[in-house]
């Protein structure tokens, strides 16, 4: 489904993605783990098209078309979802005009008819329950004043509304309870499915134990330096990333201060 | 040797229309003799500083447009409503209220002695030093409208004034309200400017509330003149003790606009909230100068302006809150807050505050910006197009101040002609 070749992608000049090659196919759940600073988010978001970000060679492309190309709406529209590691409040537009604009945008894409006010609000209040939000939360501004735990639980509302082809995950389950992060990760296995596929981004190898991944990655310094299975996190979360012979999260963090 | 200052033109001061009883008709000289010397605008006129070079009047402009056979467009308005043709009432257009307890007459309908009060009163709100134009307007005005509210009288709709020019040739219009607000009394008053025509015209307009005590009073104000309008307008006010006045004043650009709105807080108690919102597009320009006084104790003022420029036009807000000696525990809030859609477009700002009392809670803030890039991005990574996404985001920047518009039938002109800007200013890519 997706097909990452050889990406490279650099921010104000500064490289930061340096040659990425990863395949993934339609139902499978890839999570990248690495250290901070490694370039994970850049990589989720530049598939999802931020333009802030310059992609200087290589290729992507879903479903055979190049995903590059398009501009972020397209690749939204072809069923790419990017849950936000810091999802932007945006105070004056209330997430029910935010969700209902951009389902219906969708339903356009689509050649649907739009969905009415009626009919989305009971859809809006349905998933809202799913991700155990106050559907009081709809009235209110795009993430404005949420809660950490908040922002992540609306990103995955937002997935399970949205239904998208492939999701990617931007540590969806940092900051979390235990109970939300049992929400959240319910709300990922309902995302599951054969024609999908998800990519997460973790550091934590307790959400891997509620959503089993079928292959895991290290990113590390703009690259993937090993890839495994499940088993992978845990050996990870035993040794750290030193015995790979890269620089772990304290020090990484460190030398970045 | 300093050159000599320009002069406003003598042919903007020739006598009008002479349709007036004797006292407005002698007030009207007076004004006009004591701007034989007014000295035109420039950029070293402070208050008008980034205005000036907007303002070009001619002489072909000086002539007050002709009414006759004008009836006006059929604008359906809910509420009653009077229609101003170029600055002169047209009572076959008009729907008044028949209340016993409001009068609202046309200035040419005055007696004698009614229209010596007014002559007392006119002007009474406003500083003629400050506001240089609107005694152009009193040494013009062909006709005007005089509302009277007695005590407790409520106008249980709106009154909606139509200000209509007709720019079928050049000239200009000096459309003059004054409303009397007895105590306890309630009234929404909303002016809208609209025009036809394509000629170059000067609209100078000046509306003026005095709120007796208790009284509660809302002005709409939605400034939608055409593009070859130069407007000049002010609105005065002064309030006695507990009333309370509120305005919404929505402005679309022109080669011209300029609203000057002053408040006096004369009595205990009294309170006043003041929404703008201005929107600007290709080289219009839109001034708003607000001046608050506070000069009884225990008064509080709002005011919330928002600015939206796009293009290469120019909008300004000057927002002076005036606190004196007696206005102990004076409250006065004051945001301003500016976009700009494009590089080309300029926006000055400029709060000023003048505190005479000690005891006095007063806040303001001002700031210019753009569209945020992060939340973009947000709404287009959900498949929003870019340019939904912009009126969104630039829609949330004043949507707080359109909702608060207490009459949905503005709101909703407002909202059409914001959609107009949108799609001139937001092109699908
Ligand atoms: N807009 C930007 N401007 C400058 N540098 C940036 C920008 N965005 C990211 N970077 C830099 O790129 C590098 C990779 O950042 P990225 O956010 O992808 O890391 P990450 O792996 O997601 O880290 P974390 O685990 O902390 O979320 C970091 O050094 C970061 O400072
Ligand atoms: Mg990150």
């Amino acid at each position: 489904m997706l097909s990452i070749k050889n990406l490279h992608a650099s921010v104000e000049g500064k490289e930061i993605l340096k040659g990425i090659n990863l395949e993934i196919k339609a139902g499978e759940v890839h999570a990248i783990m690495g250290p901070n600073g490694s370039g994970k988010s850049t990589l989720a978001q530049v598939l999802a098209g931020n333009d802030a970000f310059e992609v200087t060679s290589g290729s992507v492309t879903m479903h055979g078309e190049d995903l590059l190309e398009k501009a972020t709406e397209e690749r939204a529209r072809d069923g790419v979802f990017l849950a936000f590691q810091y999802p932007v409040e945006i105070p004056g537009v209330s997430n029910l005009q935010f969700m209902r604009t951009s389902v219906n945008a969708m339903r356009h894409h689509r050649g649907e008819s739009e969905m009415n006010a009626a009919e989305f609000m009971k859809m809006a209040r349905e998933i809202s329950k799913q991700v155990d939000l106050d559907p009081a939360f709809l009235k209110r501004g795009v993430n404005e004043g949420f809660s950490g735990g908040e922002k992540k639980r609306n990103e995955i509302m937002q997935a399970l509304m949205l239904q998208p082809k492939l999701a990617i995950l931007d540590e969806t389950d940092s900051g979390l309870d235990i109970d939300a992060l049992k929400v959240v990760s319910d709300g990922v296995n309902a995302l599951r499915a054969e024609d999908r596929a998800i990519l997460m981004v973790t550091h934590y190898q307790r959400l891997l134990d509620h959503i089993v991944p079928d292959f895991v990655h290290v990113l590390a310094e703009g690259k993937i330096v090993k890839s495994g299975g499940r088993e992978l996190a845990l050996e990870l979360e035993e040794r750290g990333y030193a015995w790979l012979g890269i620089k772990d999260d304290e020090t990484a963090a460190s030398s970045a201060n | 040797m300093k050159p000599a200052p320009s002069l406003l033109s003598s042919a903007f001061l020739q006598p009008a229309g002479q349709a007036l009883p004797a006292p407005l008709l002698a007030l009207r000289k007076q004004r006009g003799a004591a701007l034989v010397d007014m000295p035109m605008p420039t950029r070293k006129t402070e208050n008008w500083k980034y205005s000036s070079k907007y303002l070009k009047l001619t002489d072909e402009m000086a002539a007050s447009l002709p009414t006759t056979g004008k009836t006006g467009s059929a604008l359906a308005v809910p509420g009653y409503k009077v229609v101003f043709i170029n600055g002169v009432v047209i009572p076959e257009a008009s729907e008044y209220p028949d209340l016993d307890n409001i009068l609202i007459q046309r200035f040419g309908d005055l007696s004698e002695a009614e229209a010596n009060e007014l002559a007392e009163r006119l002007d009474s709100t406003l500083d003629a030093k400050a506001v240089q134009f609107a005694g152009l307007n009193t040494a013009r005005f062909e006709d005007g409208l005089l509302i009277r509210l007695k005590p407790d009288a409520v106008l249980d709709q709106p009154l909606f004034i139509i200000h209509e020019v007709t720019a079928d040739a050049s000239g200009s219009a000096f459309p003059r309200i004054f409303v009397e607000a007895g105590r306890n009394s309630q009234i929404t008053l909303v002016e809208e400017f609209i025009s036809s025509g394509q000629e170059a015209v000067f609209v100078n307009s000046v509306t003026e509330f005095t709120l007796a005590e208790g009284t509660n009073v809302t002005n709409i104000r939605l400034s939608m003149d055409g593009e070859k309008v130069q407007h000049i307008g002010a609105t005065g006010v002064t309030q006695q003790r507990s009333s309370r006045f509120e305005s919404h004043c929505v402005g679309f650009g022109g080669p011209l606009r300029r609203h000057d709105l002053r408040v006096r807080l004369e009595g205990k108690g009294a309170e006043c909230k003041l929404n703008g919102v201005v929107v600007t597009q290709g080289t219009q320009h839109y001034d708003n100068h607000t001046t608050i006084e506070h000069v009884a104790p225990n008064c509080d003022s709002e005011e919330t302006y928002r600015n939206i420029a796009a293009d290469k036009s120019h909008a300004v807000f000057n927002g002076r809150i005036h606190i004196h000696p007696d206005a102990q525990k004076s409250n006065a809030n004051m945001s301003n807050k500016n976009l700009l859609l494009s590089t080309g477009a300029e926006i000055d700002t400029k709060p000023e505050l003048e505190i005479y009392a000690d005891d006095v809670k007063c806040a303001h803030g001002a700031t210019i910006g753009q569209l945020d890039k992060e939340s973009l991005f947000y709404l287009v990574s959900r498949g929003i197009g870019l340019r939904e996404a912009n009126v969104l985001l630039t829609m949330a920047f004043i949507n707080e101040l359109v909702a608060q518009i207490p009459v949905d039938a503005v709101k909703d002109t407002v909202q059409i002609r914001l959609n107009q800007f949108f799609d001139q200013t937001f092109q699908e890519v």
